[in-house]
């Protein structure tokens, strides 16, 4: 077994500490969570690095931040949905800060169901055939795990329904929400004129200006809760910030998912990832967050120092999971993530700087993989497979979720015809622990067949 | 050169006017087996497409991420002519509206490709008098027939554009307590439910399911139709067409609110496909917000009205009379 325990990192921290560790503000031992609720974390397996803690404390104090930003005066805007474009369009407002209520969906996790997330969402009619992100109503019910925003936007449209039925009852709750529509990208037609997109998709130029006009809705929303004008200038300066977040996040996942032997844990490298969709409610926090876990990624790579075995089979994850211990799992059953598309593939990819700010977001917010055909989407996990290396793919169905009932299956065709790799299917649900034996039984048969294929 | 489709925001008028014949079906069951988590309708509809030998093309919309994706199934196991027509969830904007004429107007393209002719206004606005004219003979005959019967006429008149508009020796009566059924769409081969709900001791006063009168557009504005065919076309198909997946879908409960006070409905049944997300997340919501009893019952894909499912009406009817 790779990482070390929570228990493990009790005694780790305080050797950190006397060696002369400096933390930000929202450092501490990570044993402080647990106190808070926080019990899943008594389960994992984690990285060992000072980089590593940065790293969870930052994600774990997010509530934190935000409260704190509303003491501050800013204004909180819960964004919903789209994963990764209307947060770089508050983050380049001085006084507004976004966050994902959907982020909720791990708290049943996290908090291993002590919160009662899930029961209250029932008792709204939300049941186990709604994903994992049906917590969010519960919480928007409680208003415990975040502060209610001041203002909400939520995509949809080529969407999943499971979210946007979600978020119409969260409206229905009294929350306005500020809907935009996303339409579902689709192949151009013989006389259309097209646009490449950031990650290797094409759009038509009317679906760009189309969608480009929804964000200017948002945008208009966003100024009238801020009082400030968001100029074209303002919104370049966000871009590049963004940008400097996703580049050292592309650079960590080449260093990593390249490197002869796994250098940063599957568990670490998920959260990271995930900081690239809204800054974790800090945008420069984020990047400095992600270049520690960079230097730490290419400081273990030139001491040739790996956290698993170098025979470990090369895994391309799809969906991310409701429970963080399955990324653990993996790593007990042989593997390494090798490539990721977590749904937001589009959030990791360079916001183009040469265009007009509106029209360069509205090509990233059209590059979401889910906005697209499934066929699409397992187009560009190939391309991925192949960048990095991946010798099979693991496709990790959200319980309940509309798109996972049938483009796992378009995937799993697509890899086996174009690369002929193994591809396994499990379902993740928020709590792992009954169903592990069963998980762990399919990702260990996965992991056989490419060693033999290896062969 | 027949085209089907399932989404009633895919006006018939648009098909016929481009000289295919429109054929909105509403797929009851097929052999096709999907994983799990497929809605149970969603599936008929791509086993449907899938089996179809006589027609040109299948046309699925966005109106549900199910439907969204079982596009791909399709396109995948069939070499039938498939468009993938986005229909905004949105309503509020022009911007929305714009978008629905633009998926129109390439819709209307690949009409062309399958062999349709581009419409000249005239045609266009004489297509949609016809129609207009059966949807009218259509809502007069709603009180007339059983609500079973009414639903086999709309539902024939969905797949052929024609219906049989004789009306039986004997007038139909209502007895039994007036309710209101709502949620997604009944296949023709699963109307025993109407009749169940009778021999229950009610009847269907409001058919408010997408095969039922829910999704009939409002007839055409007459000064529009003559100015502006495709703008009168618009202006029902996207503005009076109310649905559960919609943002915000709060004109939904209004039309509802006024059909429940119109036919004095005492109760409502909602009938639900599992998987289905927009009406299952409604539920709670219609219960709370109607304040009429409330029941939920499972579409089950074989055409019967299972054991659990009559059980259900019958206690819920007798706890209403």
């Amino acid at each position: 077994m790779s990482g070390i325990t929570l228990s493990d990192w009790d005694r780790h921290y305080i050797e950190l500490k006397e060696a002369g560790l400096k933390e930000p503000w929202y450092g501490g031992p990570l044993r402080r969570h647990v106190e808070d609720g926080d019990l899943r974390l008594l389960k994992l397996r984690y990285d060992d690095s000072a980089a590593a803690l940065r790293l969870w404390n930052f994600l774990l104090t997010e509530e934190d931040r935000l409260r704190e930003a509303r003491s501050n005066g800013k204004k909180l805007v819960g964004v919903m949905k789209d994963l990764g474009t209307v947060p770089v369009m508050a983050y380049s407002l001085p006084n507004v800060v976004a966050f994902y209520p959907d982020g909720a969906w791990w708290t049943p996790c996290i908090m291993e169901m002590s919160e009662g997330l899930f029961g209250l969402a029932a008792s709204y009619g939300l049941d186990e055939s709604f994903c994992p992100v049906r917590a969010m109503l519960g919480a928007f019910v409680t208003e415990a795990h975040f502060p209610i925003p001041d203002m909400l936007t939520c995509s949809v449209g080529a969407t999943c329904d499971d979210f946007s039925s979600i978020a119409q009852r969260v409206e229905g709750l009294g929350y306005p929400i500020n809907w935009w529509e996303m339409p579902a990208r689709r192949k151009p037609g013989p006389n259309e004129k097209v646009i490449r997109l950031p990650g290797g998709f094409y759009a038509t130029v009317d679906q760009v200006a189309f969608v480009k006009s929804e964000l200017e809705r948002v945008k208009t929303a966003l100024e009238e809760l801020s009082g400030y004008k968001l100029s074209d200038d303002m919104l370049k300066d966000g871009i590049r910030a963004a940008n400097k977040a996703r580049k050292t996040l592309s650079e960590l996942r080449l260093a990593v998912f390249t490197a002869k032997s796994s250098p940063i844990p599957a568990l670490e490298m998920q959260i990271a990832e995930m900081f690239a969709i809204h800054f974790c409610s800090d945008r420069e926090e984020t990047a400095a967050v992600l270049q520690d876990m960079l230097a730490e990624a290419q400081k273990r790579i030139s001491s040739g120092i790996g956290i698993l075995p170098e025979d470990s089979v090369r895994i391309f994850w799809v969906n991310p999971v409701a429970d963080l211990r399955a990324m653990n799992v993996l790593e007990d059953c042989g593997g390494r993530i090798c490539g990721a598309d977590y749904l937001f593939a589009h959030a990791l990819d360079e916001i183009p700087e040469d265009l007009h700010p509106m029209e360069a977001l509205a090509r990233m917010a059209l590059a979401d993989p889910m906005v697209g055909s499934s066929h699409d989407r397992a187009e560009r996990i190939m391309r991925d497979i192949e960048a990095f290396g991946s010798e099979a793919v693991l496709i990790s169905k959200i319980p309940g979720a509309s798109h996972c009932a049938t483009e796992g299956a378009v995937i799993g065709r697509a890899v086996k015809a174009e690369l002929n790799l193994p591809v396994v299917e499990i379902e993740v649900p928020p709590l792992t622990d009954s169903m592990q034996p069963t998980i762990m039984t399919r990702i260990e048969a996965l992991i056989e067949t490419a060693r033999e294929w290896r062969k | 050169m027949k085209i089907i489709y399932s989404c009633p925001f895919i006006p018939a008028e648009w098909i016929a006017a481009h000289g295919l014949l429109p054929s909105r079906i509403s797929a009851g069951s097929s052999t096709l087996k999907l994983g799990p988590g497929v809605c149970p309708y969603a599936c008929s509809f791509a086993g449907a497409a899938i089996e179809e030998k006589t027609a040109a093309g299948v046309i699925v919309t966005t109106a549900c991420d199910q439907m969204r994706r079982i596009y791909d199934v399709i396109t995948e196991n069939t070499d039938l002519s498939a468009f993938l027509m986005h229909v905004p969830h949105t309503w509020q904007t022009v911007e929305a509206q714009r978008l629905y004429i633009s998926e129109l107007k390439r819709l209307g393209d690949f009409l062309i490709e399958l062999g349709g002719n581009t419409p000249t206004p005239d045609i266009l606005r004489q297509t949609m008098i016809e129609y207009n004219d059966n949807r009218a003979a259509l809502r007069d005959l709603q009180g007339s027939l059983s609500p079973r019967d009414w639903a086999l006429r709309l539902s024939e008149f969905n797949r052929t554009g024609k219906f049989d508009q004789a009306i039986q020796d004997t007038k139909y009566t209502p007895s039994g307590v007036p309710v209101a059924l709502v949620g997604g769409p009944i296949p023709a081969n699963q109307c025993d439910i109407y009749d169940f709900i009778e021999s229950a001791g009610g009847y269907v006063s409001l058919d408010a399911t997408e095969t039922g009168e829910r999704t009939l557009p409002a007839p055409f504005d007459r000064r529009l139709l003559k100015e502006n065919p495709v703008s009168a076309l618009i202006d029902s198909y996207f503005n009076t067409i109310y649905d559960a997946f919609r943002r915000p879908n709060n004109e939904l409960f209004k039309w509802l609110k006024l059909k429940l006070t119109e036919r004095g409905v005492r109760g409502i049944i909602l009938r639900r496909y599992l998987w289905c997300d927009n009406w299952n997340a409604e539920a709670y919501r219609l219960k709370e917000w109607s304040g009429l009893p409330f029941t939920q019952i499972d579409a089950n894909d074989d055409g019967t009205v299972d054991v659990r499912t009559s059980s259900r009406i019958q206690a819920f009817m007798e706890s209403i009379k």
